[in-house]
């Protein structure tokens, strides 16, 4: 399979701390691909650089067939975000989020509104075209960012940390929705700290941990690899400790 | 620089979220516009005569008020307005994952306050047309929305700079009551400044403001002096720069 994102020796530093310390991946098409490990672990920073808004510091870095670089329109254009938080325009209705987004990527009015209509119907939002931001709960603003990000019709969707913060049901409609995507053929790039949702969604993954990658597979390669029963005791071993115990440092 | 026609669309999409609230802004900011002109056009100028050129100082005031509140409005939008939409509400991080660049982002923003600016212009010469102050007049008003494009640019452009090395509001103290009050006084907006000591007549020759006001009034009076390009040159030249530096600076702060 073509490998839709390569990254050799990726580096990133700010000031002097190495937030990314010299990684090297490839991510598949068609794949779903995770970034797993705790906070401040370089998995956010490591996706800022393949989305084109952080310049990298070393290495080389490739998407979609293209040399990743700041504000690069043409991979820009390819690629939908959803991000870590909620940066839904809250001055705005639902209609209008998507709406304004849609135009910010060129398309016309009608196929654009034939679409979001369409979005809205998959992330079960229809009922809420004309709500205004604030009378969403946080599950349906999550919702609202995965529709948004599809806006594009993106060949890479980048989901970081798309569950942080949401009760057990919301978050499996998210899951939900995010394999269905991949199940219609979509590449994504999940960032997560939850050992459920790298096992319940992601093909390959990474282990990072302080700016490195300690260890990648599938999950079940990881598992028989270290012998344990769950990614979450995989990540222990690997580490000494747990991913609580290391976002409290 | 990174700078496309994507720009229109940050104005558009502050445009979008205004409409909301643009018939209660309208009506407060008539509010200023009635106060200056009653309290100081109306109020104190009972008590000067025709000492300017035989015109009341409603009219001399009325015209240079209509630059000043062009910079006041294009400089708090781009101070509080800019920095809410940077760092409360995260628009600039949300619109940057798109084909918009951060210099597209800022100068969008910047736009929007000198639009901001101009309707603001343009307020206070619907009220000094209705109270009679000023007169209504089609060459003027194209005359006025180019001085005040300029304006608005140059003193958004400002503010944008100043908005991006802000940590908080109140680092926005020290630009408003150290620069823009003192323009805001001693621009020739409320006097001539010919009475005024040579070393400030010097100073104020190097406020933007003064030349805007100057171009107002000479629109008004619809008699150009030999320096109007001068006074336009002294507007444009500083907006270019402070464009240059603003998109600069804010990509810093942006771009990590």
């Amino acid at each position: 399979m073509p490998s839709i994102v390569t990254a050799r020796n990726l580096v990133k530093k700010f000031g002097d701390f190495t937030a990314v310390d010299g990684i090297s991946f490839e991510i598949r098409t068609g794949e779903c691909f995770g970034f797993l490990g705790p906070n401040g672990a370089g998995k956010t920073t490591t996706i800022r650089m393949i989305h084109c808004v952080s310049p990298r510091s070393g290495g080389e870095l490739t998407v979609l067939g293209r040399p990743a670089s700041v504000d690069n329109r043409e991979i820009k254009r390819l690629i939908g975000v959803v991000p870590q938080e909620i940066n839904l325009d809250a001055d705005l209705t639902v209609r209008e989020n998507l709406s304004l987004y849609a135009e910010f990527y060129d398309l016309k009015r009608r196929p654009a509104a034939a679409r979001i209509a369409e979005l809205l119907d998959f992330v079960e939002l229809k009922g809420k075209i004309n709500n205004q931001i604030a009378e969403l709960s946080t599950g349906m603003k999550r919702r609202l960012q995965i529709a948004r990000a599809l806006v594009n019709q993106p060949q890479l969707i980048i989901a970081d940390e798309p569950t942080t913060g949401l009760d057990p049901q919301a978050r499996r409609l998210i899951w939900q929705r995010l394999r269905e995507l991949k199940g219609r053929g979509a590449t994504i790039i999940l960032t997560t700290q939850y050992m459920e949702e790298a096992e319940q969604l992601c093909d390959r993954l990474v282990v990072m941990s302080r700016g490195k990658i300690i260890d990648f597979g599938s999950p079940d390669e990881l598992k028989k690899k270290h012998d344990r029963p769950n990614l979450e005791e995989v990540y222990l071993k690997l580490t000494g400790h747990g991913l609580q115990e290391e976002a409290a440092e | 620089m990174n700078l496309s026609y994507r720009a229109y669309y940050v104005w558009k999409r502050n445009l979008t979220a205004y409409k909301r609230f643009l018939l209660p802004t309208l009506l407060v900011s008539l509010g200023e516009p009635f106060f200056y002109l009653l309290a100081l056009g109306l109020g104190l100028g009972a008590y000067m005569g025709n000492l300017f050129g035989g015109a009341a100082y409603v009219n001399f005031l009325a015209s240079g008020l209509v630059a000043s509140s062009c910079m006041m409005t294009a400089t708090f939008e781009c101070l509080y307005d800019s920095f809410v939409r940077m760092v409360h509400e995260k628009i600039y991080g949300s619109l940057i994952v798109t084909p918009i660049s951060a210099e597209d982002v800022v100068a969008g923003d910047i736009a929007w306050g000198a639009f901001r600016g101009i309707i603001s212009g343009f307020l206070m010469y619907g009220v000094a047309v209705l109270i009679g102050a000023l007169p209504l007049s089609l060459p003027v008003i194209f005359g006025l929305l180019g001085v005040m494009a300029l304006t608005g640019l140059l003193f958004g452009s400002l503010s944008m700079i100043v908005t991006s090395f802000a940590p908080n509001f109140d680092f926005f103290n020290y630009y408003t009551q150290l620069i823009i009050s003192p323009l805001f006084f001693f621009s020739g907006v409320f006097f001539p400044l010919d009475k005024f000591p040579g070393w400030l007549r010097l100073i104020a020759k190097f406020s933007p403001l003064t030349h805007a006001v100057s171009v107002s009034r000479q629109l008004f009076a619809g008699r150009f002096s030999g320096h109007l390009y001068l006074n336009l040159l002294a507007i444009i030249l500083p907006m270019l720069a402070a464009f240059c530096l603003a998109l600069f600076f804010m990509k810093r702060r942006l771009i990590k």
